[in-house]
């Protein structure tokens, strides 16, 4: 086994201190570790760059002498394998080490932790800063961020089935292109192949693992979009209600405008879907009643109907 | 690097990164560069003993690197091709991005050095992913009192707090004494001495607002965990992702009865009441009774109107 690993450490060293490109054969006769039948050698070396390339490796493929050899030749260009963050102070270092720490035991500790480790390297040590506090971990964190990541790097499709309202599932194809945790959950967002619009996705309501499929085309990003607005659809509809003064803390939390009605507060809040304001509604009980409009209302008196038959 | 690549792999990414690590700490013990690297004394010997059979081609001393570890501390010489670390990859930057944005939101408003650090290293690390890609996190909880409750478990000293209690629906004054901080369900929990209450309470710190240190000199008893769960069971009439998140539980198919518990009385009479036909509350009695009359009144006041 150390043979293999001296063998693409030395390849590694040969491709980065060259200087233009370097045939197979070049390779061949002067990296130490290349034994064997043409055959061989030629497996070993195709193995060899596949590693090195998993190991975030990036190796140009080129022709020293487009004209009269058209052999391909390899190299490593020092500026894709060397880290580079400009100018680091002793401050910067301890924060991302305190950014690396939030991963503890989630998804990416072990990504963040050889982050550290590289970032150790330049030889910058960290300088203890005094943060009051918590420090918060991202413990709620999914075993899919991985896939979601490696198919933003590359622009691929995400295939899932996605637990839709009606507890149904429904497979959708996404080019993923944002990653975010709000309040602990975490949200994907991309252009669903289906209808070429950008939609955001919970992970939590993901059935079962999560695809990676290659994308050939190429794909362009969305130019206007942000985080903060990716689930709430945009709507013009809004419900009129009354809520008593000191309670419905939560749905005053979406009022857009209020109205002082002495013992009760006016309040008119957007309606995305009557299902989901509705419920808001019913769980603040007697303390909220709705005005208008009337399909809300009529949504409410009819499983207020549903409460009684069920509870009587 | 991911769980996911091979045992010599991995050893492949750790002699690259040793490289350079040593040549910025010259004379590093072999001990503390093991301890460094998260392996036995004896592996990192192995390692340095690999690394020392490599180089340029040609590989006589003049190309090889100059590794000297056998006194147990550890030097490097003639490594300047591998000497550089290595670049971060996508995932890596990824993490430390999702990272940073985290632990800002748990920095007090008045840390604008940090702030400004933060965002410088954002926006490098954001040029090596080199893709217009959006990642952020956000926590929901604010920093001022994230920073409040931190200070006064440290201290051992009471906090002024308003509180939003969603089950009751008000928000109060009070004076609390908290004494842990916990995650639990995605959120972040304060468990405190409840002035108020003369017992200990969970807090939903994302509902606290404006926590000011506050004395609070009187006796009280030892953290002790003493409330009761009250257990339930609701049928369910027809399944829906909301009832499905509303109450916590994995499967539920309509027609299927459901044994759960909660602390809080309140939550299960909203929790039913805001799922309406889709569930039935079949015990406790009292509960039950409870929803049916309270439904009765809106619905008069509904016909009234």
């Amino acid at each position: 086994m150390s043979r293999k690993i001296e063998r693409l450490i030395n390849l590694t060293i040969a491709l980065l201190a060259t200087q233009r490109y370097l045939t197979k054969s070049e390779i061949f006769r002067t990296v130490d570790g290349y034994e064997g039948s043409a055959e061989t050698k030629e497996r070993m070396f195709e193995r060899d760059k596949d590693d090195l390339r998993t190991l975030g490796i990036t190796i140009d493929v080129g022709s020293f002498d487009p004209i009269f050899n058209d052999e391909a030749g390899y190299r490593i260009r020092s500026e894709n394998y060397q880290l580079d963050l400009g100018e680091i102070t002793p401050t910067e270092i301890s924060l991302l080490s305190l950014a690396a720490d939030a991963w503890q035991g989630a998804a990416f500790a072990d990504a963040a932790q050889s982050a550290i480790l590289k970032l150790s390297s330049i030889g910058v040590p960290a300088d203890p800063i005094d943060i009051p506090g918590l420090s918060p971990k991202l413990s709620n964190s999914s075993a899919d961020l991985e896939t979601v990541t490696a198919a933003i790097a590359s622009s691929d499709f995400l295939i899932f089935d996605y637990l839709a309202t009606n507890l149904e599932s429904q497979e959708r194809t996404i080019v993923p292109f944002a990653l975010s945790n709000r309040t602990g959950f975490w949200y994907v967002s991309g252009v669903d192949q289906e209808i070429q619009e950008v939609r955001t996705f919970r992970l939590d309501r993901v059935q079962g693992a999560i695809k990676h499929s290659k994308n050939k085309e190429p794909f362009e990003f969305p130019a206007s979009f942000e985080l903060n607005e990716a689930d709430t659809t945009v709507t013009s509809r809004s419900a009129v209600i009354d809520v008593r003064k000191g309670k419905g803390y939560a749905l005053r939390r979406l009022a857009i405008s209020v109205k002082d009605l002495g013992e009760w507060d006016q309040i008119k809040v957007p309606i995305h879907t009557l299902e989901t304001l509705g419920a808001e509604i019913l769980w603040h009980g007697e303390d909220v009643f709705v005005r208008e409009p009337s399909e809300l209302r009529d949504f409410i008196v009819e499983q207020l109907q549903a409460l009684v038959s069920n509870h009587e | 690097m991911s769980k996911s690549i091979s045992a010599p792999l991995a050893r492949t990414a750790r002699l690259l990164d040793l490289v350079p690590f040593i040549n910025t700490h010259q004379g590093i013990a072999l001990k503390e560069l093991a301890q460094h690297f998260e392996v036995t004394p004896a592996q990192m010997n192995a390692d340095l003993m690999t690394l020392w059979m490599c180089g340029l081609p040609g590989y006589t001393h003049l190309e090889l690197m100059n590794l000297d570890f056998e006194s147990g501390f550890v030097s490097i010489g003639n490594a300047s091709t591998l000497s550089k670390p290595r670049a971060i990859t996508f995932q890596e930057c990824v993490a430390l991005l999702l990272g940073l944005d985290l632990i800002a939101s748990s920095w007090p408003s008045d840390r604008q050095d940090l702030f400004k650090a933060a965002e410088s290293l954002r926006k490098r690390l954001s040029e090596i992913l080199g893709l217009p890609i959006k990642l952020s996190v956000e926590v929901g909880t604010s920093g001022a009192v994230a920073t409040a409750i931190a200070q006064a478990i440290e201290t051992n000293s009471g906090l002024k707090i308003r509180y939003h209690s969603l089950y009751k629906d008000q928000v109060t004054e009070r004076i609390v004494v908290p004494v842990n901080l916990y995650e639990s369900d995605n959120h972040q929990y304060m468990r405190a001495f409840c002035s108020t209450a003369m017992d200990y309470r969970e807090f939903r710190v994302d509902r606290i607002d404006q926590p000011t240190p506050a004395d609070f000199s009187a006796e009280f008893p030892a953290n002790t965990e003493s409330s009761q769960k009250l257990s339930f069971s609701i049928k369910i009439m027809s399944s829906s992702r909301d009832v499905t998140e509303r109450f916590a539980i994995e499967h539920s198919t309509t027609g299927s009865s459901i044994e759960l518990s909660s602390y809080s009385r309140q939550w299960i009479e909203r929790s039913v009441m805001a799922s309406g036909e889709a569930v039935l509350l079949s015990a406790p009695q009292e509960i039950r009774a409870e929803i049916a009359k309270k439904a009765q009144r809106m619905l008069n006041r509904y016909k009234e109107a």
